[in-house]
């Protein structure tokens, strides 16, 4: 045979064996990668701990049931006793329970068969009835009625013995009814044991019977997998977080929780990772959260690859290089080279926050992102870089239209080429001095630049002048002494020395920091200037955010003395800056060449004279600069903001990013953001370019908690979409309340006032809470809005013996309104318009409150019009004639009933209302009088009594006037004789 | 080694190893007795013995293996998607090899007036069961095991979703279109990826047509078809095969060329200065300016096309190629002239561009022809 063939068939047969084995080896070896998913490693481990947890649980909840349940376990005894005993009775009415059932089954049939057929019937008679006649109409109508009479024969046939079965089933039910009852309680009791128990029995297959455990081990093979297996990809679907797959938005499908298991479980806090709960759950995960883990999984906050099952293909991200080194270690974590969007490192978590949250000011728990948009806003980064989510609500800088009255051109120049060396912490950024421009070179362009520029703005003279200085200047330390007190330390800080300056990191710091550090004034401005900039800032600047204090003339005076007692004497010291002729023709020329040819560039020069290239060349450098992305400067108008257009940076490709030649860098983009922030000019290192297309961002000088702040920001301004229906905004009713926030933002109301649990630094400047701005707690719940219009129109005084002053803002009407709404969103009360409190004289309550606020002394520390306290003035407390006018008669009961609670610190006792056992002592009556007594101690109608009754009290409701003139007699001098007062306690 | 990484990555540049290659090629495959006598003389034949083989192989392996250890072309290497050219090299060469040794074999064999290997009595017939059916079947459980084995080892390389705003850099081809997007450096669009791929697939349907020598059918020979074997070698491995492995590992960020030891650096910059044919008339030689008129500015152009496409094949019919005509007759002569020409017609055209930066021969943008 063999010799017909042309190869050894005996070798062959060996070779497809050979193969045969290696394709089942290599097949083998396929279904074990494939199955080896790391995910089960963990899901594993995870039913360990579980197993473990749940035998702890066990141990526990049997240890807390271990007395109580022995006597219900006796009760079952006795009662399965006393069922056996009558064992043989229900055994026979079993019997007859069977019979009865069997007869009413077949009764039952019967009926529904004929009713079928009378259904059937019935349509054939209404048929007959409409279009026959005479007999046949009889008989079909004899023969219904005789099938209906059949019908209603089996029916009570089937009804009877429905009843019988019934009544039978019922008094074996009753027989058995005290067993049942015994096993209920018991089962009440062991009701959590149960639930553990259960859940072990599906969990530890050591407990499983045997067909049990056979099953467990089956539904987790190979292919048969498919059906029900325990380790198994845990998956939910997003439909509201969105995935841009760029030409679609999908929903992100997130597989976290395959490894994650313990996250939404607080009873892993102390775990390993991946099973570690999420260290905030009242505000994730959870079903009662506001973020349920069903709506917005977890890379709708941490990004990442939701998809992935495994420690790499899910884009973890470390946050530091210890981390990534440790990660190679242990995980052979390495970075997923074509995920656009890996997960965020920790540290840039909130930046997601954004997504839904983009119009709130602050937002609750993202104290990094909060701070980030703020310093956006104040450094101004969206008036050189549009941000459609975020828009530039006013220009960061002041107005530079009438700079020349401020400011002479000397310590302009100085100030443009370095800012810090006048003011330490000033939020006008470096632009000068920088890495790409500090060489010999450089400098001596940018003196000219910086020359023209200040030409420019002083294009109408200088109008500055000291020589009237002494006719607006007062007492100096008087001055002080009211700067420290009056309000202005709400948003400025006076701190020539950057190590004793607050910590302004943060969004807390940044309230001290809203307005500048007045260090210097003396060098920079003059008396005239700054005595009108007090005395009315609107009218020097529409849209500064400085208050008007209304100051009277002597007190501007004063703390214009004071302001300008501070000098820079180095800064004064520094070179005046010239316009060097050199400079300015190359300059001059250099921006003529990039829009004429050389030759041409050349003879336009030729034709300018020296003003017009300083023009030029005054006019270049603001463009080049972008001066008018934060300052309003005649002529500017309307030129383009320079930055890029940073809406969707957070998304922008990481190639889009020029690295230049810092190779050494990571390349993702939170580091180049960082890399930017920190050194502006970073990247212009090594390249070869002509001073006109330099890196030209200026240097902000920030501090690293700010740089990790706007990088959070930034990296949240992204194209990431979500779904209408989980955006914050749909929680709030009127967007006008988002505006009221952000003007309370802009004007730091938050400076001066606790606002939402927040603010109010100015008290450290106080000796008690009580004398500093007051707490806003439950404001908008707490004033009628039409008053607190008012009040905001012309602010008077409230609080006799405070010092500081609510300034007067110049807002529009619209800007009032929403910042009411934002008051009342808060405490839920989103009412314009209300109906005026009318008080009956003549009730018992009213009466009895009376009575109550006679006891209660409230005439010691409030006014009652214009009817001075019998106390001293540290205890005075608001008009009780103006409560009609401005307060909510139900917050007064709520603020009567516990004031601690509504402004925490507040001297205002609550009343002190007797109870029935009280009234019932002898004598109560002579005590409380009739009608507090006919109260019958019901504190709620004595605090109604009480509230109607201050609401009655007349007299004037504006006591600004009385209240100062008093002061301007006596002095402020009450806080001091406080503590004097408190010295003598000590001694 | 650095001196030789960069003597590696000088040669590998277009111009030099494709210049190397096509000197070599005739000496390697040579066509005509002059090259014959001198592939005996400097023993280029030994490259098609065991020996030879062997150590061409222990090159190349070499090469990879020192390019694994080298940062920068370890990145190119290990690729998953370029793995399939690393295997392909290596089957490249493993079957010109064998088919060689073949050829040379049975070339002595035929000298001696011997039969060829492969010669069988026509009546010494084998069965299709079990003689090729069965070593079919085991090569193709040995080819399943290859396969799941490879993509177990080396996950398939999938990348983010396609983006048309952010096109990766360099983007490429699948890998057995390389050496069509190694065209499009040198042509338009419309003859590289339309015209040149159809030829490709005409021109090799055409062949047993065109090429009726009866000899070397059914055994391997080289002697006895030297011409063709020679121009069907440089068409596939030169111009074909190795333009894939210049597109694979040799062209980076911005489809520049980077010697394999190279950093793709994604800011290179290369000066591009190319001319038109039209230009170097009209404005260099001339010292005019290009004619309005499209047809006379791009005359030179054409009578280049017309003349290297349809002149000269009718010249070289009457003179150096008579002998062909003669043989083939004009419509198998005329068929052979045009593939072969639109062939030759790629090096010629890649040439052109190194030496003179020329652009185009024939460019009229306005109509979307250029060539």
């Amino acid at each position: 045979m063999n010799d017909e063939r042309y190869w050894n068939i005996k070798l062959l047969n060996k070779w497809f064996a050979i193969s045969s084995v290696v394709f089942m080896v290599s097949m083998i070896w396929m279904f074990i990668d494939d199955n080896d998913d790391d995910f089960k490693v963990y899901q594993r481990e995870f039913r360990k701990m579980e197993i473990l947890k749940a035998e702890e649980k066990l141990d526990s909840e049997l240890e807390a049931v271990k007395q109580e349940r022995v006597q219900f376990e006796e009760k079952l005894q006795i009662a399965r006793t006393a069922l056996d005993n009558k064992q043989g009775e229900i055994e026979t009415a079993q019997i007859e329970l069977d019979n009865v059932s069997a007869k009413f089954y077949k009764a039952n049939m019967n009926f529904l068969n004929a009713k079928s057929i009378v259904d059937a019937e019935k349509y054939q008679y209404e048929t007959v009835k409409i279009h026959g006649h005479g007999d046949e109409l009889k008989k079909a109508e004899e023969y219904y009625n005789g099938l209906l009479e059949e019908l209603y024969e089996l029916k009570l046939k089937k009804e009877d013995f429905e009843g019988r079965m019934l009544a039978q089933d019922a008094s074996i039910k009753n027989m058995q009814a005290e067993r049942k009852l015994a096993e209920d309680e018991l089962n009440q009791v062991l009701k959590e044991v149960n639930l553990v128990d259960r859940k072990l029995s599906k969990l530890d297959r050591d407990r499983m019977s045997f067909a049990n455990k056979l099953g467990d081990i089956v539904r987790d093979l190979p292919i048969l997998d498919f059906m029900a297996p325990y380790y198994k990809v845990e998956q939910v679907v997003l439909p509201d977080i969105k995935y841009n797959v760029n030409f679609a938005s999908v929903p992100e499908v997130d597989r976290c929780t395959s490894c994650h298991l313990g996250i939404a479980n607080p009873d892993y806090v102390d775990a390993e990772q991946p099973f570690t709960t999420h260290p905030d759950l009242d505000l994730y995960l959870t079903s009662s959260s506001p973020h349920p883990y069903e709506e917005f999984g977890c890379t709708g906050c941490h990004n990442g690859r939701g998809r992935g099952t495994n420690f790499t293909s899910a884009t973890h991200t470390p946050s530091n290089a210890d981390e990534k080194k440790e990660w190679e270690d242990e995980y052979h974590w390495h970075k997923m080279h074509h995920w656009l969007k890996p997960m965020l490192p920790t540290r840039y978590s909130e930046a997601s926050c954004f997504k839904c949250h983009n119009d709130e000011v602050q937002i609750k728990g993202a104290d990094k992102l909060s701070h980030g948009l703020a310093l956006v806003d104040k450094y101004g980064c969206n008036g050189c870089h549009a941000i459609q989510t975020y828009p530039n609500r006013r220009k960061a800088g002041p107005d530079l239209a009438r700079l020349n009255e401020k400011v002479d051109k000397e310590w302009t120049a100085k100030w443009i080429r370095d800012p810090q060396s006048f003011r330490h912490n000033t939020r006008m950024p470096s632009f000068f001095g920088q890495t790409n421009n500090s060489d010999e070179e450089s400098l001596k362009r940018n003196e000219t630049e910086i020359a023209t520029m200040v030409e420019y703005l002083f294009k109408d003279g200088e109008k500055f002048s000291t020589r009237n200085n002494r006719k607006y200047m007062g007492d100096a330390v008087a001055g002080e002494a009211l700067f420290n007190v009056v309000g202005c330390k709400g948003c400025h800080v006076l701190e020539p020395d950057p190590d004793n300056l607050p910590q302004v990191n943060t969004l807390e710091g940044m309230l001290s920091k809203h307005g500048p550090n007045l260090i210097g004034l003396g060098s920079k401005t003059s008396a005239e200037w700054l005595y009108n900039w007090l005395k009315d800032p609107n009218s020097f600047w529409h849209e500064t955010r400085m208050p008007d204090l209304r100051l009277t003339d002597a007190e501007a005076k004063d703390i214009t003395a004071y302001l300008l007692s501070f000098n820079n004497a180095e800064f004064e010291e520094q070179d005046d800056l010239e316009i060097s002729t050199e400079a300015l023709d190359e300059i001059a020329l250099g921006w003529l060449k990039k829009m004429y040819p050389e030759k041409e560039s050349e003879s336009r020069l030729d034709a300018m004279s020296y003003e017009d290239k300083v023009g030029y060349v005054a006019d270049k450098s603001i463009r080049y600069y972008g001066c008018f992305g934060c300052h309003n400067i005649p002529g500017y108008e309307k030129a383009k903001p320079i930055g890029t257009e940073l809406t969707v940076e957070g998304s922008k490709p990481v190639d889009k990013l020029d690295f230049g030649f810092q190779h050494h860098l990571d390349h993702n983009n939170y580091t180049w953001f960082t890399e930017k922030l920190k050194n502006p000019r970073y990247f212009d290192e090594g390249k070869e370019i002509p001073p006109e297309d330099k890196l030209r961002m200026p240097n902000f000088n920030l501090k690293p908690e700010e740089i990790e702040a706007i990088v959070t920001t930034i990296l949240g301004l992204n194209d990431d979409k979500v779904g209408e229906s989980v955006l914050a905004s749909r929680a709030v009713d009127d967007p006008m309340v988002y505006e009221g926030r952000k003007l309370i933002r802009d004007y730091n109301c938050k400076g001066c006032h606790v606002i939402d649990g927040f603010g109010g630094q100015i008290a450290e400047n106080y000796s008690a809470p009580e004398y500093a701005p007051p707490n806003l707690n439950t404001q908008g719940a707490k004033v009628q809005p039409d008053w607190l219009f008012k009040f905001f129109k012309h602010p008077m005084v409230i609080r006799p013996n405070l010092q500081v002053r609510m300034p007067s803002f110049t807002l529009t009407d619209e800007e009032w309104n929403a910042i009411i709404k934002a008051f009342q969103h808060w405490d839920d009360n989103n009412l314009s318009f209300e109906s005026e409190f009318h008080v009956d004289n003549s009730t018992t309550e009213f009466k009895a409150g009376k009575k109550l606020h006679e006891l209660g002394a409230c005439n010691n520390c409030h006014f009652y019009g214009t009817e001075f306290p019998k106390q001293g003035a540290q205890t005075w407390a608001p008009n009780l004639a103006l409560t009609k006018e401005r307060l909510h008669p139900d917050w007064v009961i709520e603020w009567l009933r516990d004031p601690q609670n509504i402004m925490p610190g507040t001297k205002m006792p609550a009343p002190f209302l007797p109870d029935e056992e009280i009234l019932t002592l002898p004598g109560a009556e002579s005590d409380w009088g009739k009608y507090v007594m006919k109260m019958n101690g019901d504190q709620e109608a004595m605090l109604e009594g009480l509230r109607d009754y201050v609401y009655s009290i007349k007299g004037k409701v504006d006591i600004t006037n009385e209240i100062q003139s008093y002061f301007k007699q006596h002095g402020y001098d009450f806080e001091s004789d406080d503590e004097e007062d408190e010295d003598d306690e000590d001694w | 080694m650095s001196y030789i990484k960069s003597f590696i990555d000088f040669l590998s540049a277009p111009t030099i190893s494709f210049t190397l290659l096509t000197v070599a090629f005739p000496f390697i495959f040579p066509p005509s007795d002059y090259f014959e006598k001198k592939n005996r003389q400097w023993g280029v034949y030994k490259l098609w013995t065991n020996a030879g083989g062997f150590w061409v192989f222990v090159l190349i392996t070499l090469f990879f293996i020192v390019g694994y250890f080298d940062p920068h072309f370890n990145l190119t290497m290990t690729k998953p998607d370029n793995i399939p050219i690393i295997l392909m090299i290596y089957s490249m060469y493993f079957l010109t090899w064998l088919g060689m040794k073949k050829a040379y074999a049975n070339d002595e064999r035929l000298d001696r007036g011997e039969k060829p290997e492969e010669w069988n009595d026509p009546d010494d017939k084998v069965l299709v069961w079990p003689d090729l059916v069965y070593i079919e079947l085991i090569a193709l459980i040995l080819f399943m095991v290859a396969l799941i084995v490879w993509s177990i080892l080396i996950p398939a390389p999938l990348e983010e979703p396609a983006n048309p705003a952010a096109t990766p850099n360099p983007s490429k081809a699948p890998w057995y279109f390389l050496g069509l997007q190694e065209m499009l450096v040198y042509f338009d669009p419309w003859l590289a990826g339309i015209v040149f791929p159809m030829f490709i697939i005409f021109g090799m349907m055409a062949i047993p047509y065109m090429d009726v020598n009866k000899k070397g059918e059914g055994y391997y020979s080289f002697k006895e078809r030297r011409v063709g074997y020679f121009i069907f070698m440089y068409g596939w491995l030169v111009l074909w095969v190795f333009l894939i492995i210049i597109g694979t590992f040799f062209r980076g960020p911005n489809w520049n060329f980077f010697g394999p030891f190279e950093w793709w650096d994604p800011h290179k910059v290369v000066p591009l200065t190319n001319v038109n044919l039209s230009e170097y008339v009209w404005v260099k030689l001339l010292n005019k300016g290009l004619p309005v008129n499209i047809i006379a500015r791009e005359s030179v152009g054409f009578v280049a096309v017309i003349g290297y496409l349809f002149i000269m094949p009718i010249l070289l019919a009457k003179t150096k190629l008579k002998h062909l005509y003669d043989h083939y007759g004009p419509v198998r002569y005329a068929t052979l002239m045009l593939f072969g020409l639109t062939m030759f017609a790629l090096p010629i055209k890649m040439y052109l561009r190194w030496m003179f930066n020329l652009k185009y021969i024939v460019a009229i943008p306005e109509w979307f022809f250029n060539i």
